[in-house]
């Protein structure tokens, strides 16, 4: 069973209204390269897959177009391990413009062709990138990191790929010792538009490390996320810590038909009050 | 130790917290939470189907036990022996409804004789209900009654595969309430 013009109108009425993000989002994969201490997931080389198919990606792409949502992000663990991934992503801006998350560590040298397929209408590529000094940023995210993605991003951008930068930090967001970072992505060829900085949220791995901000249910971005574990209330939602899911902000073990966790969130987000998601700078 | 997470107040998915919220709903409830979208669904139908009806709750927990006992549920064995002992039946009673005495020296009325016959029948069998026992049933007990039971005895055999499956731990208050009336 697909959407229908019937599940549709609650979805894109409620995007219209500003009640329901339009963003899905989908971890394709939960296993990484890297072991970022914030990590909310829990990631690393040793991390169980819990692989989405491309299959299933392109049809939550496809039915959440039909539903009235408005874009896709695509998460994980690190999306790059998996050889497919960049056919797919362009596949799924087909329906909705797409973000795809990346540490970046992967287009290494003449890996970098790995990425053509993201040089394409409505799609873009967020590198994470955390401080403009290398070993502060390769603490938190892993050796040799800094250099990779400093190398990695230009040649992107020349590649045609629209890239952002997002940055996680442990302090204010706008602590102006983040001035340099800022010139240092600037200088990348990254629009200042396109560099994302953002709060480390307490789940997962950061949770165990008593790093990052609280965030309650409502304060979490209430986008529909997607995962091989089933549907959740937001991407900081499908969290691992000592290596078990969290399950606090499931909504439904089904994915497909997306209207089935679609309705669920609506349900959770007509009986919330508002959270303070702006004001925490959670996204 | 039961094989599935029992789900908690701090854990349960935020679509079915309410269930949590006056304290532990039970490992029913806990287990059912790790698919939020079937829990309401499932304990509506359960709540009909072992609830209040036209049988009244004395005939519906000669359902619900003695289905459990052909089943061999011993989570559901315990719980309905406690919750018979609530709606009134003598632990004589339900000692025969559990296979531990005579049905007929505990159960004079041959009524309810009938009514037990034909829920072995339905619980414990393959196949048709024997002419027989459907003669006798009928005697007594109009159709929607039987329908209402036979609704009864199928969702008390889902409970039973699921307790049973997933090992549910029956709770230590109703053990002890149990073992004090000599019932364990």
């Amino acid at each position: 069973m697909s959407a229908t013009i019937a599940d549709a109108a609650p979805v894109a009425k409620a995007i219209a209204a500003g009640e329901l993000p339009g963003r899905v989002w989908l971890y394709s994969n939960y296993h990484c390269n890297l072991s970022c201490s914030y990590c909310l997931t829990e990631s690393s080389p040793r991390s169980e897959r819990r692989q989405l198919t491309a299959e299933t990606m392109l049809t939550v792409a496809r039915e959440a177009a039909a539903l009235g949502f408005t874009g896709v992000g695509v998460t994980g663990g690190e999306p790059m391990l998996l050889p497919w991934l960049p056919d797919t992503v362009a596949a799924i801006a087909d329906h909705l413009p797409v973000v795809v998350l990346t540490n970046g560590t992967l287009f290494v040298g003449e890996r970098i062709e790995r990425a053509r397929p993201l040089a394409c209408e409505g799609v873009a590529v967020q590198v994470s990138l955390d401080s403009h000094l290398s070993d502060v940023n390769d603490m938190a995210r892993g050796p040799d990191n800094f250099a990779k993605v400093v190398d990695a991003v230009p040649r992107l951008i020349a590649l045609g790929v629209r890239v952002r930068i997002a940055t996680t930090v442990a302090g204010p967001l706008d602590d102006p010792a983040l001035d340099p970072l800022r010139e240092l992505v600037a200088s990348l060829g990254v629009e200042p538009d396109d560099h994302l900085v953002r709060p480390i949220v307490r789940r997962g791995r950061a949770d165990e490390r008593g790093l990052g901000v609280t965030a309650r249910a409502r304060d979490i971005p209430s986008e529909l996320t997607i995962t091989a574990d089933g549907a959740f209330w937001g991407s900081f939602g499908p969290t691992v810590r000592a290596g078990r899911l969290d399950t606090d902000l499931l909504l439904t073990r089904t994915v497909l038909p997306l209207s089935i966790p679609a309705q669920a969130l609506l349900s959770v987000i007509r009986g919330l009050p508002a959270g303070h998601d702006a004001k925490l700078g959670i996204r | 130790m039961p094989r599935v997470e029992l789900l908690n107040v701090t854990n349960a998915p935020l679509t079915v917290q309410t269930y949590f919220a006056q304290g532990d709903p039970g490992p029913i409830v806990a287990a059912l939470a790790n698919v939020p979208e079937l829990l309401g669904s499932t304990l509506g139908f359960v709540g009909v189907a072992l609830g209040d009806g036209a049988a009244s709750t004395r005939h519906k927990e000669f359902a619900i036990l003695r289905t459990s006992v052909l089943q061999g549920c011993r989570y559901c064995i315990h719980a309905h022996s406690a919750v018979s002992l609530d709606v009134g039946l003598s632990v004589d009673e339900i000692r025969a409804l559990r296979g531990e005495g005579p049905v007929e020296s505990a159960f004079s009325d041959d009524a309810e004789q009938a009514l037990i016959r034909w829920i072995d029948a339905m619980a414990g069998a393959t196949g048709p209900v024997p002419d027989d026992v459907w003669t006798a049933a009928r005697e007594t007990w109009p159709d929607h009654v039987l329908v209402e039971l036979s609704v009864t005895i199928g969702a008390t055999m889902f409970l039973n595969r699921f307790a049973t499956g997933f090992e549910l731990p029956t709770s230590s208050d109703v053990i002890a309430r149990l073992e004090a009336v000599g019932l364990t």
